[in-house]
């Protein structure tokens, strides 16, 4: 099998989202293609954009540095930044099957979105009155308004998707009776059953589950649970029940974890949060038995010490002995955990573990019923959203394969590049994370609002610059002279003498391109930058300055790393082109404005010791010495390109250049012809 | 390694001044190492050329290529077909190159775009420094593999003349002496003995021009 080296984040994510492609044209200020390159495998990017559990961002090499890249917060700029436009997609084929999805959560969704663009006629089936699973019906509002989640599902569905709702399986259907009329079937039904303690006293009235309360505050079907409530749990639908209740005006929300903070699974972040809205969480206790006349008054709990690692890697809970100790309480949500609800499976004959879990044949979800697959939490207990989506588009590639006699299964080939060495880290220029606007706390009492605001393009541009493009740096191809002069300019240390050639590990290389700029073979290329991209760019600028005729046309370049929202100067003679770094441009890509019927020619200097890459202020200074050399020779006049740093520098410029006159190579012609 | 420096732009100019085509080729091998002759210069000599030309009023179709060597006839002969479409070829290898192509081409116009200066070593990025004068009868063996033809202005060969000031060269205070490094040398190595044995005259006959190299004899 043959690998394929990608990035930690790509690697990291379950449905292989090409996310340094997004995030570098985020850095680029282009919105649209970053939401275009996350369509590619995702087509809820403003649900993930929010509530994903962002496996990417724990993968991100740049945590080596400083903290990981604001991966999600990127995406949601991404999605909301283009909210207006349509990404309605269309079928390739048109295949005869009919195809049953049963549940409409992330795992049935993402699996009707790719049947229905193979060009099968695909049919959902959804137990609630709407869909979406839990995006609908269980994250809470302020976490994921749902006129998104209802507009994303709208754009799957007009794929040509069929789907009803408020029809459940076991009562309304049967398996038996939908392969009748579908030539395949696919639970998806998520996993909603609740887990309770074994406690004494857990019939008494105002126990809930967390899952289901949440459910019927979407519904608009509850009010506030009680005025002492307290969530037994640490994932997120224990944090998102107990921030519900301080939404519904609850005075008093606890939530008692049995692990520590350190180990809560809903996240430091979601924590801190909470704990601003007033939220209080008590670490290391688990009930054990409730107290109250009918209705809950008082919860025992005792207190908890971690012991060894469990299987999951986590330390076990242990309870101390002797801890015990009460607290009041008329309301006790519980959100300690789910299993799939398979009651209505039964009469199916599918096989079902001893947790309640569809027994598959592996994660192509191939059941022991011909033509019925499953998969997501039913099969594999709760999983994140992101996870349950992937797990739909493997067992939709499944029904796929199973339908055009396509005998191998797909596997996952990627294989991430490995992690920074530590020298290196040391030589990686820090970069803050930006933190994203939220509700102010005041606002976010008796209001579900949202409470993350997202980036400004500002604050965008600037976390996205961020990345440190792993994997699109440097390679060296067949024409390299080994004449090691990468070796010895690189400001990171990065190539070695190979047997032949100049090595560069790509997973070390920072892709600033000095290197490929000062390679006389012009062996090295970048992943990061096409050969061709800044002539290209150079020529669209000059077409606009045709349109524009101005009386003198100065092409500048700007690093975007120093001016991360735009160009230094500005002025109606200037047309600017960024760069990432502009140490990398060549001596030719200085000279090919000229050549193209620019007049001028500048360069936005950076102060040395700001440059993202250590040496990049100084190439470029180098390498405008050498084309101003060029330029005397050639009689074009030295004086035509120049290092700017401020607005006098450029007035400077432009009056030496007016005294230079237009372009010789367009005398007589117009700008850029 | 061979190492060539680009010649001053009027001065390639003027050989190409009345050409309509002119194909810049570059050499793969020792002037891309020490970065003159390379595809990266040759696209920069190409837009000087078309600058320098448009500015004078003169359209000229600039081409250009690289190959792996210009001392091959093999390598050479790989684009042949090329040569034809230009009126003249401006080599960016060293002087062999150039008669390469005078010698294998019959009918294609060759100019130098380089000025080849001595077999050198790496000095640093971007530096280089003549260490061999190829003069056929090497003497390293016998001084500490530093070589007083080509390290010593005036090439001499059984110890220092009388110009040694301090260890640098009356020639020019930045020249260290070829003899006092040679004496340094064999003193580390233990072999200062060996430096009271005369080199003798040399034998300047190896050095007769133009020099020939034959595996068979």
């Amino acid at each position: 099998m043959t690998t394929v080296l990608v990035p930690p984040c790509q690697a990291a994510c379950p449905i292989n989202t090409d996310v340094r492609g997004y995030v570098s044209a985020l850095a680029r200020g282009d919105a649209e293609e970053a939401i275009r390159i996350i369509r590619r495998v995702n087509p809820l990017p403003s649900v993930c954009g929010r509530i994903c559990t962002r496996l990417c961002e724990s993968a991100c090499r740049r945590a080596q540095v400083d903290a990981p890249l604001s991966i999600r917060a990127l995406k949601r700029y991404a999605s909301d930044q283009t909210k207006h436009l349509s990404f309605i997609r269309h079928p390739l084929n048109s295949y005869k099957e009919r195809i049953a999805i049963i549940g409409s959560g992330p795992t049935g969704l993402m699996a009707a979105h790719d049947l229905a663009l193979l060009g099968y006629k695909v049919t959902i089936f959804e137990a609630q009155q709407v869909l979406g699973g839990l995006l609908s019906e269980g994250i809470p509002k302020y976490r994921l308004p749902k006129d998104i989640v209802r507009k994303e599902i709208e754009d799957i569905l007009s794929i040509g998707i069929e789907a009803r709702t408020g029809v459940s399986l076991g009562k309304d259907f049967t398996i038996e009776g939908l392969l009748k009329d579908y030539h395949a079937v696919f639970i998806a039904v998520g996993s909603q059953k609740s887990l309770y303690p074994k406690c004494k006293g857990d019939y008494l009235r105002g126990i809930l589950s967390g899952f289901e309360f949440l459910k019927q505050i979407d519904r608009g079907e509850i009010s506030l649970p009680g005025q002492k409530v307290l969530v037994v749990g640490g994932g997120h639908t224990a944090v998102d029940a107990a921030r519900t209740c301080i939404r519904l005006g609850c005075p008093n929300v606890t939530v008692v974890y049995r692990r520590t903070l350190d180990e809560i699974p809903a996240g430091r972040e979601e924590v801190e949060q909470a704990e601003l809205e007033g939220v209080k969480f008590i670490y290391l206790a688990s009930p054990v038995e409730f107290s109250g006349e009918e209705r809950v008054r008082r919860v025992r709990f005792v207190r908890m010490e971690l012991g060894e690692p469990d299987i999951s890697g986590r330390r076990r809970p242990v309870p101390v002995k002797d801890s015990e100790f009460d607290l009041e309480s008329d309301a006790v949500i519980f959100a300690i955990g789910y299993v799939p609800d398979v009651e209505n499976l039964k009469e199916d004959s599918l096989k079902v573990d001893r947790k309640g879990s569809i027994i598959v044949k592996d994660d192509t979800g191939i059941t022991d019923i011909k033509g019925v697959f499953a998969a997501g939490d039913v099969v594999t207990g709760p999983m994140s959203v992101i996870e349950a989506m992937a797990s739909g588009r493997k067992a939709a590639g499944a029904i796929h394969r199973y339908f055009r006699n396509i005998p191998d299964k797909e596997f996952d080939n990627r294989v991430s590049l490995r992690s920074l060495d530590e020298p290196l880290v040391k030589l990686i220029r820090k970069s803050e994370r930006q933190e994203m606007r939220a509700l102010p706390v005041e606002s976010r009492k008796n209001t579900f609002d949202e409470v993350d605001l997202g980036y400004d393009r500002e604050q965008a541009c600037r976390e996205a610059l961020r990345c440190l493009n792993c994997g699109a740096g440097a390679s060296v191809d067949e024409h390299c002279a080994a004449c090691l002069n990468c070796l010895r300019i690189c400001p990171f240390g990065i190539p070695v003498p190979g047997k032949e050639n100049a090595d560069i590990d790509i997973s070390q290389c920072q892709a600033c391109g000095i290197c490929a700029a000062e390679c006389p073979a012009s062996a090295i290329h970048l992943g990061s930058e096409g050969k061709e991209d800044l002539r290209q760019e150079v020529e669209r600028v000059m077409d606009s300055a045709r349109q524009e005729t101005p009386e003198i046309v100065v092409i500048g370049f700007y690093c975007r790393y120093h001016d991360p929202i735009g160009p230094p100067v500005e002025n109606d003679a200037l047309y600017w082109i960024a760069r990432f770094c502009t140490g990398r441009l060549k001596e030719s890509q200085l000279i090919y404005p000229f050549e193209a019927g620019a007049d001028g020619v500048i360069v936005s200097v950076c102060p040395a010791d700001e440059c993202r890459f250590r040496d990049g202020a100084s190439w470029v200074a180098e390498h405008v010495k050498r084309v101003k050399r060029i330029l005397k020779e050639t009689e074009m006049g030295a004086d035509r390109l120049a290092l700017i740093s401020d607005e006098e520098d450029f007035r400077g410029f432009r009056q030496r250049l007016e005294t230079l006159g237009i372009n010789p190579l367009r005398k007589g012609k117009k700008v850029g012809a | 390694m061979i190492v060539a420096e680009i010649k001053p732009f009027e001065e390639i100019m003027n050989m190409v001044r009345d050409r309509k085509k002119v194909l810049i080729l570059g050499c793969g091998s020792c002037v891309s190492v020490c970065m003159s002759g390379g595809e990266k210069q040759v696209e920069l000599l190409a837009s000087a050329l078309r600058m320098a030309s448009n500015k004078e009023g003169n359209q000229i179709t600039v081409g250009e290529k690289t190959i792996l060597r210009q001392c091959d006839p093999e390598f050479v002969q790989q684009i042949q077909d090329d040569f034809a479409h230009y009126d003249a070829v401006l080599s960016m290898a060293c002087g062999a190159g150039v008669q390469g192509i005078t010698q294998w081409m019959k009918n294609v116009l060759v100019f130098p775009a380089m000025n080849t200066r001595f077999i050198g070593l790496s000095d640093g990025q971007g530096k280089w420094v003549e260490i061999c004068a190829a003069c056929g009868d090497c003497v390293l063996g016998l001084t500490g593999g530093i070589c007083p033809v080509t390290s010593c202005p005036k090439g001499i060969l059984n110890g220092p003349c009388g110009g040694n000031k301090k260890g640098k060269c009356e020639v020019s205070p930045d020249v260290p002496c070829a003899w006092v490094r040679i004496y340094e040398r064999m003193k580390e190595l233990g072999r200062l003995d060996e430096l009271k044995k005369e080199i003798g005259a040399k034998d300047w006959s190896k050095k007769q021009r133009p020099g020939r190299y034959a595996i068979k004899e």
